[in-house]
């Protein structure tokens, strides 16, 4: 009596959801996705008895949702989430967003739970995306030292978490691909945004005198030539696979196990007052990614911040002001992580001799000054 | 009934604030409700059961105190066939979708933890989830986890170009003793090594100290080595750390070297094999005897007796034969182990690969 009075009241203080529940909605089981924020779609058994779902204390006990496998069939554990009455409705938010173009089964049991109804919903594919492919590969020139450390692959859009190493093969000369040449990581190495992938070659293979490099040899051999191939299957960061498989030709060189020399390096000053770029040259091609942050400027001690620019197959650094040139004292200075395609560092190659090591300092600076004159 | 007024008490007086100090003096950072991870990556308990858990895309440490997490669940693990389907199931996708990057056991109720990774692209999200004693797996939500984290520090840069990415590193292995967590790393461009050490409690202003872990090779050469695997290890009485690197050599350093601006060349104990990558160790007791038991890519399981560590001639002249050093044993049951663990006194926990599925296992320690 109490509790239709309260309605009673309710229905006069809310006379817009009066009219609603004047009359229900029919049941159904709806799938409900906004197609602007697909990853808040939640799933909705509506034109329930209100007061009844309100009163339930298990409202997980009569409804659940499987996900549908490719093969057809739907998982035995029911997909997590959040239920609650809205209404005349009962409504599970799942607790990863549901995927585009997956399907689920809903099982509603009935307010008594003795009433299995099952349907099958299909989540909005996601609008298509234009096919991501391999933009560059690093280092960029024809030859390579028989040691290379390291290769960036770089994609025009972001990648999926496959595995990298499953779809990249380096095939010798013959075609036959090369057994583990490279360095499998847990989690693997990419950059924020996943559009950048750095295989390394298994070191083990690359340094002399060890187990894997006396039994197995090494990965890359001087003279020969090689194809890096990268499979179309790769699936990119919306589970497509890449517009075309791509491939890159080098030739491999001598190996190289001479530190960097800064002494080597040619630096052409721009004209004072001009906003020309600083160029620096190397006798060798460096690695990429470490030229793009391990290379400054600096003037009176303080960074300069500009545009960096590396090409020429990574011999040339160009550095273009935000600011015209002024006279005076600049240095071109380099971190001591800075490393050639073999891992070669400033003063120290990439395999030393133990007893005439020193310590390594990751933030040692090298410094090249130059002047520009009034 | 007081101790919880009190504890109560605490929290509501440090919520507020970034840190509090300890009776030694050093800040320590707050706790926190509700990680924002990006990622999920090694995990590994520490004291109390707080479970650290790596974001490799944010270059940050999470101390993740489980709190009702840790209970409830009936106590142990037991097996579950077909996990990697049961957790697409339970997180709404296929097996496909879904990336394991550990396996860890819960000290005191031995429920195991799951770290995956759900999805592909910029959707893809980090999951934890709770297998208990009779097999039943929850997802342990962040929303409500209390935490408190450690970012690892940026990069190096020259400082000319500002925007270039500053996190370069992905975490490979996390351990933690006497007061510290471990964690091994490597860097996505440089060759670098990196062995960091980091207090716990997690301080404010501390990201911890790091040294280059060396592998010295037999022709007296000498490079920067990716640590795979590695446990914390007594020798004599001495904390020492026992490392597996790519292609197998097995290391030991002490914990002492461990010096911020040192260089430390582990001394190799054991070759283990090539053509192969350790995944993860542990050690156990058995029969009086003591064992450390390592999965690998490509070796299968093996089992290495500890009680030559100590007295181990270093191997510094090359091994004729294809492995050398300490002995071992493969343990041919073991197979298509991609997680490993220890359960109990007597048994291991793992996740093991068979015709593609991948089953959570349980077995006798060998």
């Amino acid at each position: 009596m109490k509790s239709r009075l309260l309605l009673l009241l309710l229905a006069l203080s809310l006379p817009l959801t009066a009219c609603h529940r004047a009359e229900p909605r029919p049941f159904g089981i709806k799938l409900v996705a906004d197609p602007a924020k697909p990853a808040e779609a939640y799933i909705e058994v509506q034109g329930l008895d209100e007061r009844r779902l309100r009163s339930s204390t298990d409202l997980q006990g009569m409804l659940s949702v499987n996900v549908k496998d490719p093969a057809g069939s739907f998982a035995s554990v029911p997909v997590a989430g959040q239920y609650a009455a809205a209404g005349d409705a009962l409504r599970f938010r799942p607790a990863f967003p549901f995927d585009p173009g997956r399907s689920y089964r809903v099982t509603f049991n009935g307010l008594d739970k003795r009433l299995p109804i099952q349907e099958t919903l299909t989540m909005p594919s996601a609008a298509p995306t234009a096919p991501t492919f391999v933009t560059h590969v690093y280092p960029s020139g024809d030859v390579i030292p028989a040691n290379e450390l390291r290769m960036y692959v770089e994609f025009s859009a972001p990648m999926g978490r496959r595995p990298g190493l499953d779809y990249i093969t380096l095939l010798d000369h013959r075609g036959t691909p090369v057994v583990d040449p490279f360095l499998p990581v847990d989690g693997e190495l990419w950059n924020g945004d996943r559009t950048r992938f750095t295989v390394f070659f298994d070191p083990g293979r690359q340094k002399r005198g060890i187990l894997p490099n006396r039994e197995m040899g090494a990965s890359l051999v001087d003279g020969k030539r090689y194809t890096l191939r990268v499979s179309r299957d790769w699936p990119d960061g919306h589970g497509q696979p890449l517009r075309q498989a791509f491939e890159r030709s080098f030739i491999v060189g001598p190996p190289d196990r001479s530190p960097l020399d800064v002494s080597s390096w040619r630096i052409s000053p721009p004209r004072e007052g001009s906003s020309d770029p600083l160029v620096v040259t190397f006798p060798e091609s460096l690695d990429h990614g470490l030229l793009m942050r391990a290379v400054g400027v600096r003037q009176n001690g303080a960074p300069m911040i500009g545009d960096v620019r590396v090409d020429a197959d990574e011999t040339r650094w160009t550095m273009t002001p935000r600011e015209p040139w002024r006279a005076g004292r600049y240095d071109v200075v380099a971190l001591g992580i800075l490393e050639d395609l073999a891992g070669n560092r400033i003063g120290r190659a990439f395999e030393i001799v133990s007893d005439d090591d020193k310590e390594e300092d990751d933030s040692v600076m090298t410094f090249i000054p130059f002047s520009l004159a009034r | 009934m007081r101790t919880k007024i009190l504890t109560t008490l605490g929290v509501v007086a440090l919520a507020g604030v970034a840190s509090y100090w300890t009776a030694s003096g050093v800040p320590v950072a707050a706790a926190d409700v509700g990680p924002q991870m990006t990622s999920i990556g090694p995990l590994t308990f520490g004291p109390d059961g707080v479970l650290f858990a790596a974001d490799t895309q944010a270059a940050t440490i999470y101390a993740l105190e489980l709190g009702d997490k840790a209970n409830g669940g009936a106590p142990g693990t037991q097996g579950v066939d077909g996990i990697d389907q049961k957790i697409a199931g339970l997180l709404g996708t296929e097996a496909k979708e879904v990336i394991v990057t550990d396996l860890v056991v819960h000290p005191r109720t031995k429920n195991a933890y799951i770290a995956v990774m759900r999805g592909q692209g910029a959707a893809s999200k980090p999951a934890l989830l709770r297998v208990d004693g009779a097999g039943k797996i929850d997802i342990v939500s962040f929303d409500t986890l209390k935490h408190t984290k450690v970012a690892l520090p940026n990069a190096p840069n020259a400082g000319t170009n500002p925007q270039r990415d500053p996190r370069q590193q992905s975490i490979t292995d996390m351990a933690f003793a006497d007061g510290r967590l471990y964690i091994a790393g490597l860097s996505n461009e440089e060759f670098a090594s990196k062995l960091r050490a980091v207090k716990y409690p997690f301080a404010t202003a501390d990201n911890g100290t790091s040294v280059e872990i060396f592998h010295g090779n037999h022709g007296q050469l000498e490079t920067r080595s990716p640590v795979y695997a590695f446990l914390p290890y007594s020798i004599n009485n001495q904390p020492h750390l026992v490392a597996a690197y790519l292609c197998t050599p097995l290391v030991k350093f002490p914990v002492a070297s461990l010096q911020a601006g040192t260089k430390v060349v582990g001394t190799t104990i054991a070759e283990l094999g090539n053509r192969n990558r350790p995944i993860d160790m542990v050690l156990y007791k058995k029969d009086g005897r003591e064992f450390l038991l390592m999965s690998n890519t490509a070796r299968g399981v093996m089992k290495i007796p500890t009680d030559g560590f100590a007295t181990a001639t270093p191997i510094t002249a090359r091994v004729a034969t294809e492995t050398g050093g300490v002995a071992y044993e493969t343990i041919a049951a073991m197979k298509g182990i991609e997680q490993l663990d220890l359960l109990d006194g007597s048994r291991t926990l793992a996740l093991s690969r068979s015709e593609g599925t991948l089953n959570l296992v349980t077995a006798a320690l060998p």
